[in-house]
């Protein structure tokens, strides 16, 4: 339920993120990793935004860059009207309440030495919300919320299956009541089957409490199924934004093209019709001009010397931006 | 409910601590028997008033020197009449306070620098620190024992000073080792995404998964300290008499060698025991802790 | 090749400097003027005399030109003159040196000589009744505190021999059997931990290697056994067994310490151990040093050694 009209929960502006420049005196010199590049985007109340690219496309960064957990090399990233880039440590901590992340590990990305409650408590903790008892209530009405019964609470992450590890995550970034919850690669390491129980319980979360999501994935599949909006990306650059169906139905990028035309379907026609060729390159050396231009099959004169602008295209009601020289009126052909 | 366990949670799986003792018995049988042997040092080491036959100084004039089972001493007597048995339940009364206490003041401060350089790991903190543990490290251990001893004189309080410089570089080795890798865990990163402060990091994420390593060091350190607390003694320079300690009974047998060998080899005896069953049990522990998970 | 050495050793000198300065400052600051424990015992010893003697060693001047004169000595080779006999602390050190580094030098080689045959045995014929009896022999080995087995082989070889160590001490270049016999007993000593470590570390390396697939591509060529061992896997599985060198040296240094009070042997151990008891603290820091050099150079050469044989350590190391 996205309100219209409303001013946008995040507002990301211009993020770059360079990894590698700087090194010790004695490291040999290379280019900086330049994992994004100039990306702005933003994600409205209610909404689910999908952020979806092969890896090594930066996607993982961006959402940590809207998280802060790291640093932008440049560009602002604008939290609820406040940028968060400018933060005391106090309150970034206050905001952390308001935006939590759901890892693909679920296993992983919890302490193995701590059992669910404390797990799910934590957050409460850390932030001052309630006395103990009030905490453990809560505890119970998340696991209640995603599912899980609440003897869980007395075990440790290692006892349970993926999809139920997972829910245990998404509890855990439900403790503190956020609006913005980014998932990267939420589903990705869990089975086919699993995958659509774990995107309908964050289906449902959202619907119940009005949140965002920032949903980064590489396939595309799952990504149209729960976002509203998507963002392809690639090598660091935004290349589409549009509305999951028109994506699916009529995407105008070349890389979006291709991407749709690697999901396996039933459909003949809709097979390989511009198939992908070559492999993604590195991210220390990306190609001049259009990113995108040494794999794509319809690349034009002038495509390997200018960086295309995304820009906004088409009717109101098929309103999108596209990064493309394709669709780009100004230029040179 | 049946908690089915998939692929994916094998591999983050720790054993549980709970049956851990049996199945480690099962798995590491030598480690078993060290962790007996060193359950009797301990029990003997804290109860050696009680058990010993006699008092470690009281000197029996009547036999001197005298070979062990002869009257009455089952280890037989030093030059000055003392029961060698006793005096050896006692040595391992001072060398068991003495080892304690360092593991626990050399452990404590290895185990802040560790941690700390380890999760600062790369900055000049980290740097500066390890430097200077470099510098510590440099110098041989006997070297470094006699130049701090000497300074500060024979006492318990200064061995235990003293030997706490052995062991704050290995602890800062393995804490800070173990930090480097904690520090790459998502776990951590989850940990700060919700919020968590540095603090709280270290001690309710860093420490608890570091523990088992720690133990292994632990026990390994504990052997080092039993044999370099004896060699202070020895040279004369560690726990100071009266109190009965292995290392001075071994150089007080070494005038006697011909005559009385069981001065020397008996307090040595147990000494290598101990000091055998310390390292067979950090061995076991690590091979029970770590290779499991890489097979 | 030439930059990481370059950068080892810059780093090496680093932590010799710190180590230097770390004793310094040590020595300097504990409570206890060295004079007044130097004076201490002779009778009626007045203020002027203990100022005079202050005067003298230069310890009335302030702790930073103390540690400009030592630092300034330092680099020119000269760390001071004894307390005890006014002699340049140099002189005495390298009188000594020869000795101890002899004694550890032959510990070294009867640890390689026995570690390595006994490792690759153990390896080859694993799982075996010999390699169970030489795995345990090898824990005891490591546990053996080195001073104890000293006076075990001693009291055995008295018992059953009759034989004892000579007393005194002949330089190899006055009598070598002499001195080659006088040093047998604590090279053994003091090297038995060192073939214990050895022979393990080989054990287990030569076991992953032998395991490996690289071997089994050899073995399936038809090579027989010994060349698989002793050609192919004997060269990598090697290079841990340099790493064991380099951390026994550590205990090999401190272990002369007692070894040579043990058997009389005049070697830079008995000199720091007489320097502490006469509270000789140029000496002490000069020993202190010296071993601290020897430490370090010897792991700066194991981690050359091995940046020749492993050419990935040598530019791994670039981004530390």
């Amino acid at each position: 339920m996205i309100v219209p009209g409303a001013a946008p929960l995040v507002e990301a502006r211009g993020l770059v993120k360079h990894f590698g420049d700087g090194q010790g005196l004695l490291a040999p010199r290379r280019p900086p990793v330049r994992a994004v590049d100039g990306v702005s985007l933003t994600i409205r109340r209610g909404e689910t935004l999908g952020l979806v690219g092969e890896s090594g496309s930066g996607k993982s960064t961006l959402g940590r860059l809207i998280l802060r957990l790291i640093e932008p090399t440049g560009g602002s990233v604008t939290f609820d009207g406040h940028d968060i880039a400018t933060l005391s440590k106090s309150s970034l901590t206050q905001l952390r309440k308001r935006m939590q992340l759901v890892f693909q590990d679920p296993f992983s990305s919890f302490n193995p030495r701590m059992t669910i409650a404390q797990v799910l408590t934590e957050p409460m903790v850390v932030h001052g919300m309630g006395d103990r008892a009030g905490r453990i209530k809560r505890a119970k009405e998340l696991l209640d919320l995603v599912g899980l019964p609440s003897f869980a609470l007395e075990r440790y992450p290692h006892q349970f299956s993926g999809g139920q590890a997972q829910r245990i995550g998404i509890a855990r970034a439900l403790a503190t009541d956020p609006d913005l919850i980014v998932c990267d690669e939420a589903v990705s390491a869990l089975d086919v089957s699993v995958q659509a129980q774990v995107l309908n319980l964050l289906k449902e979360v959202q619907r119940e409490l009005g949140l965002s999501y920032l949903f980064i994935a590489h396939d595309l599949n799952v990504v149209r199924y729960i976002s509203d909006r998507v963002c392809v990306m690639y090598l660091g650059k935004l290349a589409e934004v549009a509305h999951a169906d028109d994506i699916s139905e009529r995407p105008r990028h070349p890389y979006s093209q291709a991407l749709m035309a690697s999901i396996p379907s039933p459909d003949a026609h809709r097979q390989l019709r511009t198939p992908l060729a070559g492999e993604i390159p590195s991210p220390r050396r990306p190609p001049s001009g259009c990113r995108f231009h040494p794999r794509c099959s319809q690349s034009i004169d002038g495509c390997d010397r200018d960086e295309p602008e995304l820009l906004t295209i088409g009717s109101p009601s098929d309103a999108r931006s596209v990064a493309c020289h394709l669709f780009d009126p100004t230029s040179a052909r | 409910m049946s908690i089915a366990i998939s692929g994916t949670a094998r591999a983050a799986r720790r054993p549980r601590n709970r049956s851990g003792l049996v199945r480690f018995t099962r798995e590491q049988p030598l480690g078993a028997i060290a962790l007996f042997l060193i359950t009797l040092f301990v029990v003997v080491a804290v109860l050696a008033p009680w058990i010993a036959p006699y008092d470690p100084l009281a000197q029996d004039r009547v036999n001197l020197l005298t070979a062990p089972g002869v009257g009455g001493h089952l280890a037989g007597t030093d030059e000055l009449g003392r029961d060698v048995l006793s005096r050896s339940l006692y040595g391992a009364r001072t060398s068991l306070l003495i080892a304690v206490s360092t593991l626990a003041l050399g452990g404590a401060i290895g185990l802040v620098i560790g941690v700390v350089s380890g999760y600062f790991g790369g900055t000049w903190i980290d740097s500066a620190l390890q430097r200077v543990m470099d510098a510590l490290m440099a110098i041989p251990s006997i070297v470094l024992l006699l130049f701090v001893a000497a300074l500060l004189g024979p006492s318990v309080r200064n061995t235990v000073i003293a030997l706490s410089l052995l062991v704050i570089p290995s602890i800062n080795r393995v804490a800070r080792g173990e930090m480097l890798r904690i520090r790459e865990e998502p776990y951590v990163e989850a940990a700060r995404s919700v919020g968590c402060g540095t603090p709280r990091i270290l001690i309710r994420y860093g420490l608890p998964n570091l523990m088992a390593p720690l133990f292994v060091m632990g026990s390994l350190l504990f052997a080092v300290i039993l044999i370099a607390e004896s060699a202070l003694s020895f040279l004369g320079i560690g726990t100071p008499p009266p109190t009965p300690s292995w290392g001075r009974m071994l150089s007080e047998g070494r005038s006697q060698l011909e005559i009385a060998p069981w001065m020397t080899v008996v307090p040595g005896l147990i000494l290598s025991v101990s000091v055998l069953a310390f390292n067979l049990l950090g061995d076991a522990m690590r091979d029970f802790l770590d290779p499991k998970q890489r097979r | 090749m030439l930059l990481y050495a370059g950068r080892r050793l810059t780093y090496g000198l680093l932590v010799l400097a710190l180590v230097a300065t770390l004793v310094f400052l040590i020595i300097r600051l504990i409570p206890g003027d060295a004079v007044r424990l130097q004076l201490a015992d002779a009778p009626g010893v007045t203020q002027a005399q203990i100022d005079q003697r202050t005067a003298e060693l230069g310890l009335d001047k302030p702790i930073l030109t103390q540690f400009g004169h030592f630092v300034g000595g330092l680099v020119q080779g000269d760390l001071g003159d004894s307390f005890d006999d006014e002699r340049p602390v140099t002189t005495k050190i390298l009188e000594r040196l020869p000795a101890t580094l002899e004694l550890g030098l032959l510990a070294i080689l009867f640890g390689i000589l026995l570690g390595v045959p006994f490792g690759m045995l153990s390896a080859i014929r694993h799982h075996s009744v010999v390699d169970n009896v030489m795995r345990f022999l090898a824990v005891i080995g490591m546990s053996l505190p080195n001073f104890w087995l000293a006076l075990l082989l001693i009291t055995f070889l008295a018992l059953w021999f009759g034989w004892s160590p000579p007393l005194v001490y002949a330089s190899p270049t006055e009598d070598l059997g002499q001195n080659l016999i006088h040093m047998l007993l604590p090279a053994i000593a003091l090297g038995a931990a060192t073939m214990a470590s050895i022979a393990r570390m080989l054990r287990s390396s030569l076991l992953e290697v032998l395991g490996s697939n690289f071997i089994r591509t050899i073995r399936s060529r038809g090579a027989s056994e010994r060349v698989v061992v002793l050609k192919h896997a004997g060269r990598s599985s090697l290079i841990p067994v340099f790493t064991v060198l380099g951390l026994q040296v550590g205990h090999i240094l401190g272990g002369t310490v007692i070894l040579e009070r043990i058997f009389a042997i005049p070697g830079m151990g008995s000199l720091i151990f007489e320097a502490v008891g006469q509270r000789d603290y140029p000496v002490i820091l000069g020993c202190v040093i010296v071993y601290g050099a020897i430490f370090i150079l010897v792991n700066v050469v194991v981690d050359l050694l091995y940046a020749v044989i492993d050419p990935r350590i040598r530019y791994e190391g670039a981004s530390a």
